[in-house]
């Protein structure tokens, strides 16, 4: 029963996330000094156009008349029409929407697989060498600006030696397992950019939540029972460390990376959301604009939804608070 | 902990000192951008020209002096970071004082601060940028209006916990008037937390204003770190220009750099025994 009430507030506080989103949205399109018709319609029309279009969006009915219609819209997924390329804005972020995926998925893993270890190395000697090098990578990273860091690489790996292609997402002109492998390549520095802004963060929380778990009373015990260091630190330490800051920060890591994102494929002409975004903002396309943050926000809602819930059925403990 | 022995500890601190003096550095730069340098504008006679005597930092390609609009970029990036920080701290704050003394308050601005962080940020900030038009002031206030949660969630914290001490009870004893034990008995007691806030929220604001400057949405008549790349960027100069990207990027990285070191060795300068752990 308490397992049902669980998943079904998180599902709640989703659903209540997502609405914010749209609202916000609509508050700031209705409210925001600008032309309404705008948002939905080239700059370049005649009046008798731009007016016609007032009414047949319902922009001249009063506020929440306009609220209900607009939720109503996104309810079945029109997010209206881009206006400097004629498509249906849900289609041409549905075809964005892999890549970018593929982009974040591939950092998030990369970051988690290295950042891990390298918390644990840090918090096993804290305040050793290593873990004063970990610190210093770690601030250093926190540091950088996203594109500076994907402009470098692609310089240097893509441009100098000319290990990675430069730009897009796939080779043309290839089909099957050599498609793949251009996608991989054409993946690596976009998405090392993206790990190398990120780790720091991930592995200084590793770091300090596993130095304080080593602190607890259960470790000690371990410790008294003569089990082996090694086994201590990476079984019974990291196992109760890791999990709740996992959730935690690969939430606000999730976050992040979705702005990191947006950048990087600015750089690298990826094909993704953000690329889209990059094009949407130069022609003023407010449709797609518009309709890319409330897809992004659903993703993050989301994922951050089936993180909660799958740790909470991980985690005895999360149930019961 | 008097702040005077925080600030004895700080200088002992070679990183904070460090990073404290690449500030000043970086803020004088910022003032006396007009002595340094002349205002970029126009076309120079060389494109695209690498490091030399004659321009430090080379020429982009309309032929300009990239130093001079690295240090006049300076001048915006800075102003940009201290003004959306300034209100996004006072605003932010605000709200978690007075939500913390009054808690039904409270529970509204914790929720909305709640939603808020949790959206991804910069897209909510392209839409609102491109909508209202790039200038500075939007760019200020774009940021300033999605800082200010973090800051609410830092301060209300600590607020939350100072309202319940005995001398906040003590003070209602003297006086009915929350304004000032708001502000004579709250706010003191968190304000170190609104000092590293204000440095934090500024570098993240540098951050910010460059990635929106360098997807176009910078203010098209001023030069910022961001807009550099910007105009590398769209030039396709990239590839073949390395000092482009280099010197704007290395200031940002200078910034934000010094700003987390600063926050870091004021903390641990603070509050000794945690530096240890």
């Amino acid at each position: 029963m308490s397992l049902f009430l669980f998943v079904l507030r998180r599902f709640g506080r989703g659903l209540l996330t997502i609405w914010f989103a749209v609202t916000v949205t609509f508050l700031m399109l209705r409210l925001l000094p600008g032309d309404p018709a705008l948002a939905i319609a080239s700059p370049n029309m005649t009046p008798e156009i731009r007016a016609g279009l007032l009414t047949q969006y319902g922009l001249d009915e009063p506020l929440p008349v306009q609220y209900v219609k607009y939720l109503g819209q996104l309810l079945r997924g029109n997010l209206g029409v881009s206006f400097s390329q004629g498509v249906d804005v849900t289609d041409a972020l549905m075809a964005q929407l892999p890549w970018t995926l593929l982009l974040v998925g591939a950092a998030l893993v990369v970051t988690v697989i290295l950042g891990i270890p390298l918390g644990v190395l840090a918090a096993a000697k804290a305040g050793g060498v290593l873990d004063r090098v970990v610190q210093i990578v770690a601030v250093t990273g926190q540091s950088l600006f996203v594109p500076s860091v994907g402009i470098l690489l692609l310089y240097v790996f893509g441009l100098q030696l000319g290990w990675f292609p430069i730009g897009g997402a796939y080779t043309d002109g290839t089909y099957g397992g050599e498609w793949y492998l251009s996608v991989v390549a054409h993946l690596v520095l976009p998405c090392l950019s993206l790990v190398l802004v990120q780790l720091g963060a991930y592995v200084l929380t590793v770091r300090s939540t596993l130095i304080e778990a080593l602190g607890e009373d259960y470790v000690t015990l371990a410790r008294a029972n003569g089990l082996p260091h090694r086994r201590v630190l990476w079984k019974h330490a990291l196992r109760n460390a890791l999990l709740p800051t996992t959730t935690l920060i690969g939430l606000q890591i999730c976050l992040y990376l979705v702005g990191g994102v947006i950048l990087i494929e600015t750089v690298y002409a990826y094909p993704g959301i953000g690329r889209g975004i990059y094009d949407a903002v130069v022609r003023l396309d407010f449709p797609v604009l518009q309709g890319a943050f409330l897809l992004l926000a659903v993703v993050v809602v989301v994922v951050n939804m089936i993180t909660d819930i799958v740790y909470g059925l991980l985690d005895p403990r999360v149930k019961a608070s | 902990m008097t702040r005077a022995s925080t600030w004895r500890r700080f200088r002992r601190e070679p990183l904070g000192m460090g990073a404290l003096i690449v500030l000043a550095l970086l803020v004088f730069t910022a003032v006396a951008a007009p002595l340094l340098a002349d205002y970029p504008s126009g076309y120079g006679d060389t494109v695209l020209t690498p490091p030399s005597g004659a321009h430090w930092f080379g020429t982009d390609s309309l032929g300009l002096d990239v130093y001079a609009e690295v240090v006049w970029g300076a001048q915006q990036s800075l102003l940009v970071a201290a003004a959306a920080s300034l209100i996004a701290i006072l605003f932010g704050t605000f709200l978690a004082v007075v939500g913390a003394y009054f808690r039904r308050l409270d529970a509204l601005v914790s929720v909305i601060v709640d939603l808020t962080l949790s959206l991804p940020i910069l897209p909510l900030m392209i839409l609102v940028a491109a909508l209202v038009g790039p200038s500075t002031m939007t760019i200020i206030l774009v940021i300033a209006a999605f800082s200010w949660p973090e800051v609410t969630r830092v301060v209300r914290s600590q607020a939350l916990a100072v309202v319940r001490l005995p001398y906040v009870d003590a003070a209602r004893l003297m006086t009915s008037s929350p304004v000032w034990i708001i502000t004579r008995h709250v706010v003191p007691a968190v304000m170190p937390l609104i000092l590293v806030s204000v440095v934090l929220t500024a570098s993240r604001a540098v951050l910010s204003a460059a990635g929106l400057a360098f997807l176009g949405l910078g203010d098209p008549n001023t030069w910022s770190w961001g807009r550099i790349l910007y105009e590398a960027q769209q030039a396709g100069a990239m590839s073949t220009a390395w000092w482009l990207p280099l010197f704007p990027s290395l200031a940002i990285f200078l910034l934000v750099l010094a700003a987390t070191l600063i926050s870091t060795a004021y903390n641990d300068a603070r509050n000794p025994r945690r530096s240890k752990a």
